[in-house]
């Protein structure tokens, strides 16, 4: 299936850009900010805070959001009908495959 | 003060919960002729009607829960450490980038959910509902399985 119209181009390009992105900011801690809740500490990217635990995990989903709104609208303004040749399942099928890899990551804990 | 927010972010997770479940149900098993027990008026749902619900209920449940995470990270993930509730941990983990992941499916949920397309869209929509319906059910019961170990207020 194809998918048809502005928007829908932007949603499954949005979805599967967004959900491998954020598999790898994950593996690779790229965090456009992260924050130390001990503290009420933000800083710009990775930088771990001056006490207690950090988090990134609001980081990574700016990065990933960034990333797959960036590729929709890209992918939106590509000339002709490129864009409606993107098959609408990738809307699911890179998130489930991003969750899988995510689960793989994580194994370690279920295996304890 | 986060007591009464994990209650309010519990109840809203119950609302999606159901939201979710009804409109997972009558995609994978719609009723064709009329509804005539609990299980055949479950199904009948008009699954369409659930995709706004479910998609302000997301949001506002994912945005409590980001509220509530910097809270659980100081406090109740030192528990489940400290407890070596291993694959709690792990469960809890893996249901906040299940959340973050859910976030960019909602924009192609609502967008496959217009009636407005044909049919050969059936199959995208049933995906990303089961897929959010996964992610809801995991979320659901992780945190719930964490806020049994944690107690409330402990």
């Amino acid at each position: 299936m194809r998918t048809r119209g502005r928007f829908p181009v932007f949603a499954v390009s949005f979805a599967a850009v967004y959900a491998a992105v954020y598999y790898f900011a994950l593996d690779n801690n790229w965090a456009l900010f992260s924050y130390g809740p001990a503290v009420g500490e933000w800083t710009l990217f990775n930088h771990a805070a001056s006490a207690g635990p950090t988090m990134y995990w609001y980081g990574w989903i700016a990065t990933s959001a960034i990333a797959g709104a960036g590729a929709g609208l890209i992918v939106c303004l590509l000339p002709g009908n490129l864009g409606g040749r993107l098959w609408s399942g990738l809307a699911w099928l890179v998130p489930v495959c991003s969750i899988a890899a995510i689960a793989h990551l994580l194994s370690g804990y279920f295996k304890r | 003060m986060w007591i009464t927010l994990v209650i309010i972010h519990g109840l809203l997770a119950f609302l999606l919960l159901g939201a979710i479940t009804h409109q997972v149900v009558s995609v994978w098993a719609p009723v064709r002729a009329g509804a005539r027990n609990f299980v055949a008026r479950f199904r009948a749902v008009g699954s369409v009607n659930y995709v706004n619900a479910v998609i302000v209920l997301y949001l506002a449940t994912a945005s409590l829960g980001s509220l509530l995470y910097t809270n659980y990270r100081i406090t109740a993930r030192l528990t489940l450490e400290q407890g070596h509730y291993w694959k709690s941990f792990g469960a809890f983990e893996l249901k906040e980038h299940l959340i973050a992941i859910g976030l960019a499916v909602l924009p192609a949920y609502w967008c496959f959910w217009r009636p407005s397309l044909d049919a050969g869209d059936a199959r995208t929509r049933r995906m990303l509902t089961t897929l959010l319906a996964f992610i809801i059910w995991w979320a659901f019961l992780a945190g719930h399985i964490a806020n049994n170990i944690r107690g409330l207020g402990t």
